[in-house]
């Protein structure tokens, strides 16, 4: 385990600690992008090595050992696209929420229900 | 009450997620799976004609997982524009002033070729269709807050986009076909004929730079129309 686990573990708790405490809707859609952003660093750091190059064999290939794996990059990648399409649709639907009955609070939502 | 309740939860979390990470080993991730990534930093030039080794996995190696990526895009923009129902119009905006207006025409043509640079280079450079799409999208955006939604909406017309969107997944699938018909496996690349020219070239890397622009053109429509469906309003509406 180095430090890049220990900020990714606390980004990930901090998250987590924003979902389950806040009442206002933005505020947890922002901890599930907080805690994505944790797991993409952790993905980022698994594919890193020590003193890594991009993995771009142009104008001329770097030295293979030194090469970052690629393969967690194209998945944070992938991760980062559907996290977007998810972070869009949660956010139209406080939108709805809000047109409909003017706040974005849970608690508030609860009394209105 | 509820915090003492979340503050256990998250300790408990935080335990189970702290002796998840001690069992990593301090060697990265290449070393710990050697085959594959190996053999993707080895041959994954050749294999695949893309000098850009993400694009490579991305569009080439995982590209049926790039297909389901881009149809969850489709599903997000799907039942964003299900729940703002057409009908609604635009949300007349005035704007802002002339002066960012005229900026916006000056920025315009360098936004546009950045976007094109990117997704046209995925397979050379850092970038590609989900980037390059972005920064498109970004375009019609700003368009939509500095000249206001009517502008914008006849500019760009709403079903101009949807049907932009719904032909970029057919042409990725078109594309992912042609492989089929040479009587290849669904999106092979190199292997089903598609010429791999020099690596390195800007017309290289088989299927790589179609699925690019195809990818590039849904998402810049997609996200266009994630935005342009959340700042419409009913005609009643104040």
């Amino acid at each position: 385990m180095t430090f890049a686990h220990l900020i990714m573990l606390g980004l990930f708790l901090l998250g987590f600690w924003c979902v389950l405490t806040e009442t206002d809707l933005i505020k947890i859609v922002v901890g599930f992008n907080i805690m994505e952003a944790s797991l993409l660093l952790l993905l980022v750091k698994m594919a890193y090595v020590p003193g890594g190059r991009p993995p771009i064999l142009f104008p001329a290939a770097p030295d293979a050992a030194k090469i970052v794996d690629p393969i967690p990059q194209a998945l944070t990648l992938t991760a980062i696209v559907i996290g977007a399409a998810t972070t869009a649709l949660m956010l139209s639907l406080i939108v709805q929420l809000h047109r409909h009955y003017g706040t974005t609070d849970l608690d508030e939502l609860r009394e209105i229900r | 009450m509820k915090k003492a309740v979340a503050l256990v939860l998250m300790l408990l979390l935080g335990a189970c997620l702290l002796s998840a990470l001690s069992g990593i080993p301090q060697a990265e991730y290449r070393l710990l799976h050697g085959e594959a990534p190996a053999r993707i930093v080895q041959h994954g030039m050749d294999d695949t004609g893309a000098v850009n080794l993400v694009t490579g996995v991305l569009f080439d190696y995982r590209s049926f997982d790039t297909l389901g990526e881009s149809t969850v895009i489709f599903t997000a923009v799907a039942g964003i524009m299900m729940l703002f129902l057409p009908g609604q119009v635009p949300l007349a905006g005035k704007g802002l002033s002339s002066m960012a207006k005229r900026s916006v025409d000056l920025l315009l043509p360098f936004v546009l070729i950045v976007g094109l640079y990117v997704i046209s280079h995925g397979h050379i450079s850092p970038g590609g269709g989900f980037q390059g799409g972005t920064i498109w999208a970004t375009l019609t955006i700003l368009m939509c807050i500095v000249y206001g939604t009517q502008f914008e909406s006849q500019f760009i017309e709403y079903d101009a986009k949807k049907t932009l969107e719904s032909a970029a997944a057919v042409a990725l699938l078109l594309v992912g076909a042609v492989a089929l018909f040479a009587g290849y496996p669904f999106l092979s690349n190199l292997a089903a004929g598609f010429p791999g020219g020099t690596p390195g070239q800007l017309v290289s890397a088989g299927h790589i730079p179609w699925l690019n622009a195809a990818v590039g053109m849904k998402v810049a429509a997609g996200l266009s129309l994630i935005f342009f469906s959340m700042v419409k309003k009913k005609s009643g509406e104040g």
